[in-house]
């Protein structure tokens, strides 16, 4: 135990002399990971336009924006998940399945926009089911959702035989590639989906809840928050969000894609978030540090493809920052918390 | 069984409550009876289901039978929610803080103030600064992660959360000075002075004896799922209580 200096100073009889320190400016900045992100973004661009100036053209970012979106879209329920101190590693094949299904349910008679309804409902009952196993089962999330990323994958070729199902209706189609007021509907898709999920996190009592139980589930229970549901709503919304994202894939392809999703959408979308700052132990994380994590990622595929260099490379980069971002985010917050212990 | 003549309402009491565990009897027709404005300490070794109580008393744990009444009236909990909603603030050992979120939040955990769709923050601030006046924390900013704060001030800030509601009457408290030194100690007592002074009843469990001859009224000794004496601080003795701990003195309440 430290004594402290000024501890002899009179004070008003009954005040406690426990002053609650205000935050140095500093210390705030210090605690976002983004403005590290927009540096590294920055910074890639610059060096990637150097070596081929056409990297830098307005069609090639868009290009960079237009893939980024998808992932984003999966990785926005997944930081609330992982802000509440879960995980979910299903999204890819739920992604497949959701993109499948709703190509299944047009081309069999059902209108298009009720298929994207279905095909999204299919994806909230995995969640819902996710949710089950977790909290009844007690199966700890990265095992259950392991297990649904398995089996689902397995269903869709059950179902599908291997074959990609198109041709989709044509107003399906240009939904996908199109663009309004000259901004691709997928990305407007994509932007909307962002401004949801912040404005939930930041903004309402649900998302102080997900970011209360991620920081400590127990004092969340204790408190009186009702855990389960807010487990059951996170899940069910990483099921529904990830086909809602398989779905507009397939929108912008014109097929219901089998290869389209699994493993590589897993991992795109879990780096984006962990990237963009999000902690893998829950309580902290936003959603731009994820658009931003999603931006990274495409930005250096694309960087590494329009500079010729081998894709090979692009996993060795990535799974470098995907570490360092991490291990900075670990330094951070032993700064932050160590010192008035 | 301490009555003083002052018609002091009884806040809460227990009587014959018993609950067992598989075919661990943790508690055995345990009494006890707390008054508004007073400080009532709970004692007793390791195991001697004190920690059983206060979960029965919190909404945890229901007991197999037994009688809980909160102002004379008969009451039942089914989670701390139930308690909660009685008046019955508890600030468990583990403070049950969220150590990334500020302060504000954490005074407000599990029951964020809403305008319409969204969390009224300014709301939120402002209550967490008015709270913390009202108990003298001298505050920097409530927008401090609590994980940036000293164990007292964390335990200052779980009790503050505790007593943030007007409508809680009650206020339990476990071990609130398990991991403190003792200027810290000392800062929790005074905060306990208040709320006596406020007209709460303030239920402690404590191992910590010098604390409990210190700021309660009241002392309540528990052994081995028993309570074994009901006594007035102001007239009992450290020795007389140790007996009881001990079992060197039989009871009498039991």
């Amino acid at each position: 135990m430290t004594v402290s200096g000024g501890a002899s100073k009179t004070m008003a009889p009954g005040t406690t002399d426990t002053p609650i320190t205000k935050l140095s400016l500093g210390r705030r900045l210090l605690a976002r990971q983004e403005l590290t992100l927009i540096g590294v973004l920055i910074l890639v661009g610059v060096l990637a336009t150097l070596r081929n100036s056409s990297f830098g053209a307005s069609d090639n970012l868009l290009q960079v924006i237009r893939a980024a979106v998808v992932t984003f879209i999966v990785a926005c329920p997944l930081t609330l998940v992982t802000i509440g101190g879960g995980f979910d590693f299903s999204v890819g094949s739920v992604f497949t399945l959701g993109g499948v299904s709703a190509a299944y349910f047009m081309t069999h008679g059902i209108i298009w926009p009720l298929a994207i309804v279905l095909g999204i409902a299919v994806g909230a009952v995995i969640g819902g089911l996710n949710a089950v196993t977790i909290d009844r089962l007690r199966v700890p999330p990265i095992i259950t959702t392991l297990g649904t990323f398995y089996f689902m994958s397995g269903v869709v070729i059950l179902f599908t035989h291997g074959i990609d199902i198109a041709p989709l209706p044509t107003q399906f189609n240009s939904l996908g590639t199109g663009s309004t007021l000259g901004v691709p509907n997928v990305i407007i898709a994509g932007i909307l989906v962002g401004i949801a999920y912040h404005l939930v996190l930041e903004r309402t009592r649900f998302g102080y809840n997900v970011r209360s139980l991620g920081g400590n589930r127990l004092a969340a229970t204790e408190n009186g928050i009702p855990v389960r549901r807010l487990d059951a709503w996170l899940y069910v919304g990483a099921g529904a969000l990830a086909a809602f994202a398989g779905i507009v894939y397939a929108a912008r392809t014109g097929s219901g894609q089998v290869s389209a999703g699994g493993t590589s959408v897993t991992l795109t979308a879990i780096s984006a978030v962990l990237i963009g700052g999000t902690s893998l132990f829950g309580g902290i994380g936003t959603i731009t540090g994820t658009a931003l994590g999603a931006i990274l990622f495409a930005e250096i595929d694309n960087a590494l493809a329009v500079a010729g260099i081998d894709a090979l490379y692009s996993n060795m980069i990535i799974g470098g920052i995907l570490v360092f971002a991490v291990a900075a985010d670990s330094v951070r917050r032993g700064r932050m918390f160590s010192l008035k212990r | 069984m301490t009555n003083d003549g002052t018609a002091q309402a009884d806040a809460l009491t227990l009587t014959g409550a018993s609950k067992n565990f598989g075919h661990v009897q943790a508690l055995h027709e345990a009494d006890l009876q707390v008054s508004a404005g007073r400080v009532h300490g709970i004692v007793g070794d390791n195991g001697a289901g004190k920690s059983t109580m206060l979960k029965i008393l919190s909404g945890l744990h229901k007991p197999d039978s037994g009688e809980l009444r909160v102002a004379g009236a008969p009451v039942t909990f089914d989670s701390p929610a139930d308690a909660r909603g009685h008046g019955i603030a508890t600030v468990y050992q583990d403070l049950a803080l969220v150590e990334c979120l500020d302060v504000a939040t954490n005074l407000h955990l599990g029951d964020i103030p809403k305008k319409r769709f969204f969390v009224d923050r300014k709301r939120m601030e402002r209550d967490a600064t008015r709270v913390l006046a009202d108990l003298n924390v001298r505050v920097g900013s409530v927008r401090t992660p609590v994980g940036m704060l000293s164990g007292g001030q964390r335990q200052i800030i779980a009790i503050s959360r505790a007593v943030r509601l007007e409508e809680s009457r009650i206020v339990l408290l476990d071990e609130p000075t398990a991991a403190l030194g003792i200027q810290e100690r000392g800062h929790v007592g005074d905060i306990i002075d208040r709320l006596k002074a406020k007209g709460k009843a303030i239920i402690i469990i404590c191992h910590d004896l010098d604390f409990v001859f210190n700021y309660c009224d009241d002392i309540t000794v528990m052994r081995l799922g028993r309570t074994v004496a009901h006594l007035d601080a102001a007239t009992t003795s450290r020795d007389e209580v140790i007996g009881y701990i001990t079992g060197a003195r039989q009871g009498t309440a039991a």
